[in-house]
């Protein structure tokens, strides 16, 4: 059966050495290098940390 | 990657940019010649596509609620609609589970990761269009498989139950909506990688290759004996466990910050979690087969990597919660952070529950019981489904640029799918496990322990009612707003886009 072959050796093979691709990428394009700054990246300009953006229900309004 | 970016590859990629972006004219950050976009530009380009698949994603959501009644009902009285054949138990609890996860669930998931991906490599969705048209076969791969199924061409291959004829327009279409993520990722104008996009990268990658797999070796070339079980178990753990919990952690982590205004805890404890989930998790899915003939190697290694899952687990729940710690108060205020937390503490017991069942004591009372499917309800719809509806509270408005017009509504939502998947879930657990406790005890006649689930049976389909509730709630919410936007803008009830409630809750 080639094509089960193929894909067991794609999953045995392939994958483990996509996910090494991978984390040798991160690493050497410093993406462990500066946590502090990439925990930032989900905050721009305009909602910088400190701003709360969904606050809409009865709590806000007393 | 700036140095990709330089390619003839990328710039043909980068021509798929609006203008301004694509060409790097301007701005105020640029990495590899591809300005940031502003937050309401990457909103308004993910507006036709990620409505596509919301929208797409709640009628299914319905239909498959519908469906779940209809099959609870008849587990307690089997005569419930018996005139229609078509409606038969077998087919109506598969259509639903098919429903539920390939046409809301995995459609809402994309609508989220699309939106994610976009916010997160700030740029506009590259061609909506091309996603938008994927989006239109992937429904018409779901009506094929369930009408299938309803008509009894089911498969009778737990989660795979569409028929062949269904899954390659499903497979083709997925394929597309994946490539245009990975597209997304490369046209990046944010060089740092968040944990998110970690996740969400995965998940896109993890899919295919778990369908495709199953699908050859389950269906196009079905391999013998207990190896089919062993391919479906280890399919239908791991499209929880890498297709649903990848894109709802990614959720989790993105929108806790946002809403709150604070980064997480601890990125390195996020990476630490990303990888050993990536470990981990795809070993487990033998668990389900303990006591089945099976090489005892297989079943040693899945429950060993069971328990080793309680790494990523214990380092979501930590982060998470110190994260959230002082800012608990907030949830009374934003629905997206209640529905978000509700299913952060359930992903922490959900994995709990798992890494109990999939011991041999445990999983030897708890097989083959209520248990088993009160657990799946835990990390199906009080993770993931309740992650998903908090992202939708928080992107809707965005998109559409029109306010929630309801409160009322989202309360009754939140309260009817928290109360509904509780009632569910603890008495399903419990009674699961007495049944099971039943079924071991040779004394008992089997019949007497069926007659002892009906009460907790009805009780489920109370449970389900409720879920029903808050899913028309939250329809008929989404309905009004969409209604407004056709609509000239006015002063909302509720007020996300005009920054009123911020202030307000600064107390300024």
């Amino acid at each position: 059966m080639p094509v089960i072959s193929f894909i067991l050796l794609g999953s045995v093979v392939l994958l483990p050495a996509v996910a090494l691709w991978a984390l040798r990428w991160a690493t050497a394009a410093g993406q462990f290098r500066c946590p502090d700054k990439a925990a930032l990246l989900p905050f721009d300009e305009s909602e910088p940390v400190g701003v709360e953006t969904d606050l809409i229900l009865g709590g806000n309004r007393r | 990657m700036s140095h990709q970016s330089q390619t003839p590859r990328s710039q043909t990629l980068r021509a798929l940019l609006p203008g301004d972006v694509g060409a790097g004219s301007g701005g105020d950050v640029q990495t590899g010649g591809v300005q940031k976009a502003a937050l309401a530009e990457i909103d308004a380009s993910c507006r036709v596509p990620v409505l596509f698949f919301f929208l797409s994603g709640l009628g299914w959501l319905i239909a498959g609620s519908l469906l779940a009644i209809v099959a609870s009902i008849k587990l307690h009285s089997p005569g419930f609609l018996g005139a229609w054949e078509w409606l038969g138990f077998a087919n109506v609890r598969t259509a639903h589970l098919n429903t539920v996860i390939y046409g809301f669930a995995s459609q809402v998931s994309v609508g989220v990761s699309l939106w994610l991906m976009c916010r997160l490599c700030r740029i506009p969705l590259p061609a909506p269009g091309l996603v938008t048209v994927a989006n239109l076969f992937y429904n018409l791969g779901v009506t094929v498989g369930v009408v299938g199924i309803l008509r009894g061409d089911s498969t009778a291959i737990e989660w795979l139950e569409m028929p062949r004829y269904a899954t390659p327009i499903l497979f083709v279409s997925y394929a597309l909506i994946a490539v245009w993520t990975i597209v997304t990722f490369r046209l990046r104008a944010e060089r740092h990688l968040y944990v998110s996009q970690w996740y969400l990268l995965a998940a896109v990658l993890w899919f295919p290759w778990l369908y495709g797999t199953a699908q050859v070796m389950l269906l196009l070339e079905p391999v013998r004996g207990v190896v089919q079980a062993a391919v479906n178990w280890w399919f239908a753990h791991n499209v929880l466990g890498l297709w649903f919990t990848p894109i709802g952690l990614a959720s989790i982590y993105y929108f806790i910050p946002k809403v709150i205004g604070r980064p997480i805890h601890s990125y390195y404890l996020s990476v630490l979690g990303f990888w050993s989930l990536a470990l981990f998790y795809n070993w487990n899915g033998m668990h389900h087969l303990v006591g089945g003939p099976l090489p005892a190697w297989m079943i040693t290694i899945s429950i060993v990597a069971s328990v080793m899952m309680l790494i990523p687990v214990i380092t979501v729940a930590i982060n998470h919660h110190f994260t959230m710690l002082g800012h608990f108060g907030k949830m009374r205020q934003s629905p997206t952070l209640r529905f978000i937390v509700f299913g952060a503490v359930s992903y922490t017991l959900a994995s709990l529950q798992g890494v109990a069942s999939a011991l041999r004591s445990v999983s030897e009372v708890t097989h083959f019981t209520h248990h088993t499917i009160a657990h799946a309800h835990l990390g199906m719809y009080a993770f993931f489904t309740m992650v998903m509806f908090g992202a939708m509270y928080y992107i809707l408005p965005r998109i559409t640029q029109r306010e929630w017009p309801s409160n009322g509504l989202i309360s009754l939502h939140f309260w009817g799918v928290a109360l509904g998947i509780v009632l569910y879930v603890v008495p399903m657990s419990l009674m699961g496990f007495l049944q099971g406790t039943k079924l071991n005890d040779p004394t008992i006649r089997f019949l007497d322990v069926v007659q002892f689930t009906l009460p907790w049976l009805k009780l489920r389909t109370v449970a389900g009612l409720l879920l029903v509730v808050g899913h028309v709630a939250f329809v008929g919410n989404v309905a009004w707003l969409l209604v407004r936007m056709f609509e000239p803008y006015r002063k909302p009830v509720v007020r996300i886009l005009t920054g009123e409630a911020e202030t307000l809750a600064a107390g300024k």
